[in-house]
């Protein structure tokens, strides 16, 4: 029998907190698709996707129909396609990358991850292919996410690479500049990229990973939020204090629980569609929608806004705690696994970024202690493509040294300047243009080479 | 042997259960199962015992009434020849937890109840909190068998269509879910 709290409380998660699972994404490798032939490739790919993916938004909408929870968002990842179609040139990578679009649209998921090179250490032939068709790949679909692993623990910063994302950030701005550089909304540079996330724009499927594979991303940024306001109401009524430690248990608690659920949606949808289940990506991943924010988790902290002082510590333990709790709830734990704090998806830090709490310094400080970067981030679309370039450097060099993941997705929006608005749309949200650092980075920039792997011992 | 069930059903109070249960043993009754409940002022309590093929219903009825009388309980008590095997075992069923929440008032127990009698849907167990959302609210959480057989997808419209007339939100959810997110289970 349950008890009326166990029914209640999953009640209010789902009706008031938007308690949802953020994303399944069926990842399908592409190897058994290649073909010296660009006809025969791409009707490969068409038709291992279908096969696949015929069924999975329905599938999906069943099961979240069945426990009362909505799986948001139906995805594909594929295998890095500048791999998988290394013989071809940059006009046939962006044939490819419409066709990946029409997929897309064909099996009615919202996005395709995957338009992906993983350029570390150096480029081989199709990276330097794909990274070239990019702004017309990108202004010619609307499906497709693309992703550039730049910088790694294990083989540093590949700046030749960093160098050359800065330009295409700007090229692909101005191939979008009727859409506000929309085409930048859905590219994202990376350090120590994951092989398994089923978050966007980062998805793609990694050569270490089965043929097919469900990994599931679980939210509920509001979820967290309303917890910890209870937990403080509980002890105002109570005279009871509640400290840091105390709201970190509650994070905790409710990260467990969150990730129970997408665990079970994700196994059962794998074991519908028969296809192994991968991982729960624990990620507080917010959507522009009031309650869904993982900003305001901030203020119920007691910060004024986040950016306020303090802001990289709760950042810190939400982080942290989050992990603990998902953890104990799951044994498949992949993907990015942390909070995220992308600019325009999430209403209460765009508000902070447009009243001035917040600046790309801070947000950069704030990236150390979370997954993913600096994300989602409108710029002013002068900014020259060595200072875009030498934030990319920075935010990798965080994650090289650090061992975890950043990654960098700024909006330079053409035309535009400091305080303008700009709107995405849907999930993407809106932005208010922040200024970004002062000074001239292209001397630095255009040096080239590599920045070597750090040191593994002698840590401080 | 034989397998009987006992209900007992009166005003609430301490020393019942020992009554009940001395009676019993005195009447070489092993209990098998038991459940007992009480709501306001009223105490409920079935009992499935095993009793000695020569211990007639009515013979057993008496004896434990008069100890009922005699220990000063006000509680009228119903025996039967015990039945056997549940729905939920006679029918491939999956567990939901159906609830509804809007303003109370007479009528929506039973409107529901229709909606699940008319699927062949057995509830297992319902609660209401009174209170909850609101003053005048109530919150039904009805804890239900579902056979195989049901469409989900319609039996979930047929509730929310019900329960719309009736100013009433509803959600159909699988258990499981509420289990996943609340239990830690031990295997």
């Amino acid at each position: 029998m349950l008890s009326e709290r166990e029914v209640i409380s999953t009640l209010d998660m789902v009706r008031n907190e938007h308690l949802d699972v953020r994303t399944v994404t069926l990842g399908i490798t592409l190897f058994d698709c290649v073909s010296h032939d660009l006809d025969l490739f791409i009707g490969n790919v068409r038709a291992k996707i279908e096969k696949y993916a015929h069924n999975l938004v329905s599938i999906c909408d069943e099961i979240g129909d069945k426990y009362g929870i909505p799986v948001v968002n139906k995805r594909i990842s594929v295998s890095p396609i500048a791999t998988v179609a290394a013989p071809f040139g940059p006009k046939d990578m962006v044939r490819i990358c419409q066709a990946l679009d029409e997929a897309a649209f064909k099996a009615n998921v919202d996005f395709i991850g995957g338009y992906s090179a993983l350029v570390e250490k150096g480029f081989a032939r199709g990276d330097m292919a794909l990274i070239e068709s990019i702004p017309e790949a990108l202004a010619t679909t609307q499906r497709v996410c693309s992703s550039i692993n730049v910088a790694s623990s294990r083989a540093g910063v590949n700046m030749d690479a960093v160098a050359l994302m800065g330009r295409q950030i700007v090229a692909t701005a101005a191939a979008t500049a009727d859409k506000g550089g929309f085409g930048c909304t859905k590219l994202v540079v990376f350090a120590n990229i994951p092989q398994d996330v089923p978050f966007m724009a980062g998805a793609y499927l990694g050569v270490g990973e089965p043929d097919v594979v469900i990994n599931v991303g679980v939210s509920g940024p509001g979820v967290v939020k309303k917890a910890i306001d209870r937990a403080l109401e509980k002890a105002r009524e109570t005279g009871k204090k509640l400290d840091l430690r105390g709201v970190a248990e509650v994070i905790k608690t409710t990260a467990y629980k969150v990730t129970r659920v997408g665990e079970m949606i994700g196994n059962e949808v794998a074991g519908r569609l028969n296809i192994p289940f991968g991982v729960a990506d624990l990620s507080l991943a917010p959507t522009p929608a009031v309650g869904d924010s993982v900003g305001e988790i901030f203020q119920s902290c007691g910060l004024e806004a986040m950016g306020t002082p303090g802001s990289t510590a709760v950042l810190a333990m939400l982080n942290d705690a989050v992990k603990k709790g998902g953890a104990f709830a799951s044994s498949s734990v992949g993907g990015l696994s942390g909070a995220f704090i992308p600019v325009s998806e999430d209403s209460s830090i765009e508000a902070a970024a447009t009243s001035g709490f917040l600046s790309m310094e801070k947000l950069e400080a704030m990236t150390s202690v979370c997954s993913v970067g600096l994300d989602m981030i409108a710029i002013p679309g002068d900014t020259p493509a060595s200072t875009i370039s030498g934030l990319i450097a920075d935010e990798m060099a965080i994650g090289m040294i650090n061992h975890k993941t950043t990654a960098v997705r700024l909006i330079p929006v053409p035309g535009k300047g400091v305080g303008d608005k700009v709107h995405f749309g849907g999930l993407l949200g809106e932005a208010t243009i922040i200024p970004v650092p002062k000074g001239d980075a292209s001397g630095f920039i255009s040096l080239g080479g590599r920045i070597p792997a750090p040191i593994h011992s002698l840590k401080n | 042997m034989q397998n009987l069930s006992i209900s007992f059903l009166g005003k609430d109070g301490p020393g019942i259960v020992a009554t009940v249960s001395s009676g019993l043993r005195d009447n070489n009754c092993n209990i098998i199962q038991l459940t007992q409940s009480i709501l306001g002022a009223e105490f409920a309590a079935i009992f499935i015992v095993q009793a000695p093929d020569a211990l007639s219903i009515p013979e057993l009825q008496a004896s434990l009434e008069k100890l009922l009388e005699k220990d000063r309980h006000d509680i009228s008590v119903l025996i039967r020849t015990a039945s056997s095997g549940s729905f939920s075992e006679s029918v491939a069923c999956e567990p939901y937890v159906v609830t509804t929440d809007g303003p109370d008032g007479p009528g929506l127990i039973a409107a529901m109840a229709r909606v699940f009698s008319r699927h062949n849907i057995n509830i297992d167990n319902i609660k209401a909190v009174l209170g909850h959302g609101g003053e005048n609210h109530a919150l039904f959480v009805l804890e239900v068998q579902v056979p195989l057989t049901v469409d989900i997808g319609r039996l979930r419209r047929e509730l929310h269509s019900v329960g719309k007339e009736l100013g009433l939100n509803t959600s159909v959810q699988h258990r499981d879910i509420f289990e996943a997110m609340h239990r830690i289970t031990d295997f």
